[in-house]
């Protein structure tokens, strides 16, 4: 059971390309953590540091109150300024 | 006061956390200058992370924050932040002389506004320290939300490998983190304003940046050519023209650049940009020198070489091609106010060699001008084809003959196989190809045999003698080992030579017919020519010569400008520690390189076609992606993009700082024991085993998460477990001594969690529960009233179970006793305090005593708080043991009353 984590550093750093997945996912959906994590095929744990990151810096927002089993859906927020293509 | 004794300052403290403000503000209150000195961007120490206090549970920003505020503004006070105090040693008047420097924040502090603009588009993330690591931040960043002073700081500790070898001052790091962000434009635009053959170099640079990238220490470089090849056909693919004209503010100097090689046209692409009239003289009909000329087209692709130029042209540079420069003086007469020489190294050296009117021969610049720009290929077809030379232009001539169907191709070099001064990998592709080497040989002459055919005889070399600079400057041949070689057709690729002999009288040139110049600015005997590239520096390649258009455009500028000549080009930083990045990447994945697609050899010969396939956009990202961020900031420069105020400037460097003052107070706190050192309970390899301080900050107003979440999945728990005496009390890990705060935060976080979480059962587990403060043992038992579970049990290990919950092990040391489990979905670990040894290091001369425990030594802390063995340099707060706020408090303002004395003291001695 026991997970093998990656270099933090290596993870945190994979958001800037993992970011533009998620947000092609969310602009379908909301989701939370697990089931994003489950669309593009990573790990929970590292999704939670890219959602959290992306949340902190204006792209996604978590919408309403958990669910029954105690997770946040998180929704794609219109940036000013978005990247290309 | 201070202004006896020449003191700068009456008291300096060093760090600005409670402590430190506290001790800064009574003594600014009592009327003594106060130099506050704090290594981080904002002072508030951690107890501004904290959420709350206990046992009062005040907000911990509302109590930090006015003390922060005061001692930013108190008239009495300086504040050096992002500054450290390297040495500070005692006069022997009684004051301390201070060495100290201020760190650069790479944004300029007094017009920064903190709006925030530089981190939202920074493309490096980075763990943040200030949150204790649980989510990343960005390079550009401001602390904390609450940081005083609330400016932005780019981490920047050293210059990224790549980007500091690159001779053109392109910035791969730059470009690689705005590819793996997505941003090709800004990528392209990056490169541009350093290098404007953005296309060239992506398919003829040879790459020193890959050499010195620090992934080739693990798996392999970072592909950054090829990242750069795709970079440019997606701008390329969408903008077949530039989308920018000349400059606005046109200048009256018209500057001539002889040569439009990749050094001229760079030369002239950076003076446009300053405003100059630029004008490029070329002797050929097309422009692009030994790009154009003597490059295959596989290699560089003519209509990627023009759509480069267009970038220089777009500016407004005029290139006046079939316009041979006759002299300087012509340029001077017409009424240039500056030259550029950048005329290359064009002119073919040839070797004798008997009977060498026996075959076709001709010199390699010759072969590859009517290959890449004539009306039609060479003749050469079912020939025996040789080359002599051993170089790059040699394989290049040999490349090429290969794609026009000759019956052989070889090469005939002195050097042995491994020592060719050709890049390795042009010598394997070549050998794919179906080239032969004869190397370690040389010529002896050409002679026809008894049928007519033309034969190169050549003979084993077995020695060859080099100086000190590794050129060759003799060799010897063993006779009796000659050997023939069909040889229809010889092209002498020997070396090359500047093309500068029409001003050998003007720039007196050096013996091997190169432009002496200032090595600084490249600039000649003639003030107001400047020379670089090949015509300089001999036989380099592209981006050097790219290098020194970029360097003499500088100068050339400056000059035109009335402005010294007596500045360095670029501040750049020291390189960053390879070593040390790979010893911190041990846990990265192992992702090899993307493997370049690439035509078969039988089949790339058929044609001049590329046979390199562009990478795609994904295998770019995922390229770039395996960058790790040497030094933190890439330079990709989104930040000077965004920012309103043109804050950011790069050119910064330490200022180093001496100072007197009359007394010294330490306040550097103290060190959060990592509780990864105790392996069994999982933290560091369970993501839901998080440490008191990582609680702390998911319970703060200004939290990562949007809310107390498991970082294994983003899920509320419902069940915690608080585990005390992690690291403290504990001499597994040296540390025999009681945090004296754990049990205490411990209840406070398990109240907020109740209060964040009304669903959740929390737990602590406790070796035993110290309550010692006043209305500490009425917070204690309001936890309890709460519900919170106290469970007097010792946690020996933790495992982690289905769904990432975690499995405790511990041993009850109520009730039944014995060994038992419970399972919770989320731990929290209490962590002790340790020592700040770097606060005794602070000290030179003399030793700054320290406990047995190596925290600063209080001789007497009864009667004396605060004093150290070293009279006048004082201590306060948790630099000398462990304890809560209100005695760190209380114990600045001791330390404080100590510092006023002494400097009282010494006033009247």
């Amino acid at each position: 059971m026991s997970t093998t984590k990656r270099d933090m550093r290596e993870v945190m750093r994979d958001e800037m390309i993992m970011r533009d997945r998620i947000l092609a996912i969310l602009k379908e959906e909301n989701k939370t953590v697990p089931e994003i994590a489950e669309a593009i095929g990573v790990p929970e744990y590292e999704t939670v540091y890219w959602m959290m990151a992306m949340r902190r810096y204006g792209m996604v927002e978590e919408v309403g109150r958990p669910d029954i089993d105690g997770y946040f859906k998180y929704e794609f927020r219109e940036q000013e300024e978005e990247g290309h293509e | 006061m201070s202004d006896k004794n020449d003191m700068d300052y009456d008291v300096m403290v060093v760090g600005a956390g409670t402590a430190g403000m506290e001790a800064s503000l009574s003594l600014g209150d009592m009327g003594y200058n106060v130099l506050l000195v704090e290594k981080d961007p904002s002072i508030g120490g951690r107890t501004i992370l904290l959420s709350k206090v206990f046992p009062t549970l005040d907000c911990a920003s509302c109590i930090s924050t006015p003390k922060m505020a005061q001692s930013l503004h108190h008239p009495n006070i300086t504040l050096m932040t992002y500054s450290e105090v390297d040495a500070v040693t005692k006069n022997a008047d009684g004051t301390f002389h201070v060495n100290m420097h201020k760190k650069p924040t790479y944004v300029d502090q007094t017009t920064c506004t903190g709006c925030g603009q530089c981190e939202s588009v920074c493309t490096v993330p980075i763990p943040d320290e200030y949150n204790y690591n649980m989510i990343a931040r960005r390079a550009a960043h401001i602390p904390f939300p609450q940081a005083i002073p609330k400016k932005a700081v780019i981490s920047r500790s050293a210059q990224p490998p790549c980007t500091h070898t690159c001779p053109a001052g392109v910035k791969p790091s730059g470009f690689v983190s705005l590819v793996r962000a997505g941003k090709y434009e800004e990528g392209f635009k990056l490169h541009l304003a350093d290098a404007p053959l953005v296309g060239s170099l992506s398919r003829a640079c040879y790459a020193p940046c890959e050499g010195e990238c620090t992934r080739d220490e693990m798996e392999g470089s970072v592909n950054i050519r090829a990242i750069k090849r795709f970079m440019v056909d997606w701008y390329y693919d969408r903008h077949p023209e530039p989308d920018y004209g000349p400059v606005e503010t046109q200048l009256d100097s018209k500057v001539a650049i002889i040569g439009s090689g990749p050094g001229g046209l760079t030369a002239a692409f950076h003076l446009a940009k300053q405003g100059h009239q630029v004008t490029v003289y070329e002797a050929e009909p097309q422009a692009g020198g030994m790009l154009r000329h003597g490059m295959p087209a596989y290699r560089m692709p003519k209509s990627l070489l023009d759509r480069d130029i267009k970038n220089i042209t777009a500016l407004g540079v005029e290139i006046k091609t079939n316009t041979t420069v006759e002299s300087i003086s012509s340029l001077k007469e017409a009424g240039y106010d500056a030259v550029f020489v950048g005329v290359g190294n064009q002119n073919p050296r040839i070797i004798p060699i008997t009977g060498n009117d026996l075959t076709d021969m001709t010199d390699c610049m010759n072969f590859l001008r009517e290959t890449n720009v004539g009306e039609e290929l060479p003749d050469i077809e079912d020939k025996d084809f040789v080359v002599l030379g051993g170089g790059n232009v040699a394989l290049d001539v040999a490349r090429a003959a290969v794609r026009m169907g000759t019956k052989s191709v070889s090469i005939v070099c002195l050097e042995e196989q491994d020592k060719m001064p050709a890049l390795d990998f042009e010598v394997r592709e070549a050998l794919e190809e179906g080239i032969t080497i004869y190397a370690g040989v040389s010529t002896k002459r050409i002679f026809k045999d008894e049928s007519g055919k033309s034969k190169l005889e050549v003979l084993k070399v077995d020695k060859i003698d080099f100086d000190e600079n590794g050129r060759m400057t003799g060799f010897s041949t063993a006779e009796g080992t000659e050997q023939q070689i069909d040889a229809d057709v010889v092209v002498m690729a020997v070396g090359l030579s500047p093309s500068t002999i029409p001003f050998e009288d003007e720039l007196a040139l050096n013996g091997n017919k190169t432009i002496p110049v200032n090595a600084q600015t490249l600039q000649t005997a003639d003030p107001m020519v400047f020379a670089g590239g090949d015509a300089v520096l001999g036989p380099s390649i592209i981006v050097e010569a790219m290098g020194q258009g970029r360097k003499a455009a500088f100068y050339i500028d400056r000059m035109l400008k009335g402005e010294s000549l007596e500045v360095g080009f670029e501040t750049e930083l020291e390189m960053a520690d390879k070593d040390e990045i790979v010893s911190c990447s041990s846990k990265c994945s192992t992702v090899a390189p993307t493997a370049l697609r690439e035509l078969e050899p039988h089949k790339r010969i058929q044609s001049f076609e590329a046979y390199e396939e562009t990478m795609t956009e994904s295998e770019a990202r995922d390229s770039a992606n395996r960058c790790l961020g040497c030094g933190d900031c890439s330079q990709c420069r989104e930040c000077v993009n965004v920012c309103p105020g043109d804050c950011i400037n790069f050119d910064m460097s330490p200022d180093n700082l001496e100072m007197t003052v009359g007394s010294v107070i330490i306040s550097t706190g103290y060190e959060i024991l990592d509780p990864a050192g105790k392996e069994l309970m999982g933290y560091g390899k369970y993501p839901n085993v998080i440490s008191g301080p990582q609680m702390d900050r998911l319970l703060a107003p200004t939290r990562p998460y949007n809310g107390v979440l498991r970082p294994s999945d983003g899920k509320e728990p419902e069940s915690i477990a608080i585990v005390l005496c992690n690291g403290s009390r504990d001499h597994t890990v040296c540390n025999p001594l009681c945090c004296r705060i754990g049990c205490m935060y411990s209840a406070k976080h398990a109240q907020l969690v109740m209060g964040a979480l009304p669903m959740a059962d929390v737990t602590i587990y406790y070796i035993d529960f110290r309550a010692f403060g006043k209305g500490y043992d009425e917070f204690y038992e309001q936890s309890k009233g709460m519900g919170v579970e106290y469970t007097k049990g010792k946690v020996a290990r933790i495992d982690e179970i289905e769904g990432g919950n975690l499995k405790l092990h511990y041993e009850d040391m109520e009730g039944e006793g014995g060994l038992k489990e419970a399972e919770h979905d989320m731990v929290v670990l209490t962590v002790g305090f340790l020592p700040n040894l770097e606060s005794l290091k602070i000290f030179k001369g003399s030793e700054l005593e320290a406990d047995e425990f190596a925290y600063i030594k209080e001789p007497d802390a009864t009667s004396e708080p605060g004093r150290t063995n070293i009279e006048g340099l004082f201590a306060a707060g948790t630099v000398i043991g462990a304890r809560d706020i209100p005695d760190t408090v209380l114990h600045a303002c001791a330390s404080s009353a100590q510092a006023a004395g002494y400097v009282q003291k010494m006033r009247k001695a």
